[in-house]
């Protein structure tokens, strides 16, 4: 695996997790408050979504899918703070618990 | 916890997160038998659109997508995001049943970790459920 294969990966997944952000909060109190906001916030997610799914596409084209999917489960832990920050969700204990074993499973795909 | 527990609509909320689940790993098993035959050297997979199967793909990502939007009006995003590492079981089962690509012993050990993941997350919600 090259760096750039790897720099690739990291992009790919940093946009999906951002798109993810961008969902909840548009899909959260603002689709009440505010539906333009909301549709803003669904247009932000969409086009870092969008990005996401191109380079993953390219991604696909050059490794089996079945080696390329588990470093999407490396992002769930990364996941979990960045809802913690920006949406304030609180993470009980089994999430944590959940969310390692679900790590812990995609790592040792990866490497076999 | 607290929003989804006053939440008449919950147990749609998560049949929502079951059906966006299938949708992604259909769409990705789907991408992957489209990207084989038309994306080759090149570093962007944007000619992977001429394929039928990239375009059912799309098709299976949007509805995933609507689903999960659905999901999230309801649901905390750590705890959808977590119960959709889901699709690291079926994603392999799809590519080993669909694509014959070969799963070695310690992947499966791998996925079953997965599985576990996922019960244990969700443990949570059924309480919720059954409290209903």
């Amino acid at each position: 695996m090259t760096l750039l294969t790897l720099l690739a990966i990291v992009v790919t997944e940093g946009c999906s997790i951002a798109g993810q952000i961008f969902f909840k909060l548009a899909m959260g109190h603002h689709w009440e408050a505010s539906r333009a906001r909301a549709m803003r916030l669904l247009a932000a997610g969409v086009a870092a979504m969008a990005v996401g799914f191109f380079l993953w596409l390219g991604l696909l084209g050059s490794f089996d899918l079945s080696f390329l999917y588990p470093f999407e489960g490396l992002s769930r832990l990364v996941l979990l703070g960045a809802a913690a920050f920006f949406l304030q969700e609180k993470i009980t204990p089994s999430l944590w618990i959940g969310v390692l074993l679900i790590s812990a499973g995609v790592a040792l795909v990866a490497a076999s | 916890m607290s929003a989804a527990r006053c939440n008449p609509l919950l147990t749609n909320s998560y049949s929502q997160i079951v059906l966006s689940i299938v949708f992604s790993a259909a769409s990705q098993v789907l991408l992957k038998r489209g990207a084989s035959d038309h994306v080759s050297e090149m570093w962007l997979g944007v000619n992977g659109l001429q394929s039928g199967w990239v375009w059912l793909g799309i098709a299976a990502m949007i509805a995933s997508l609507f689903s999960w939007l659905h999901a999230l009006r309801s649901i905390p995003l750590s705890l959808a995001f977590t119960l959709a590492g889901a699709s690291h079981v079926l994603v392999p089962l799809g590519s080993w049943l669909w694509l014959g690509e070969a799963i070695p012993g310690r992947r499966w050990l791998g996925i079953l970790l997965v599985t576990a993941g996922v019960l244990v997350s969700a443990k949570p919600a059924t309480a919720v459920e059954k409290k209903l």
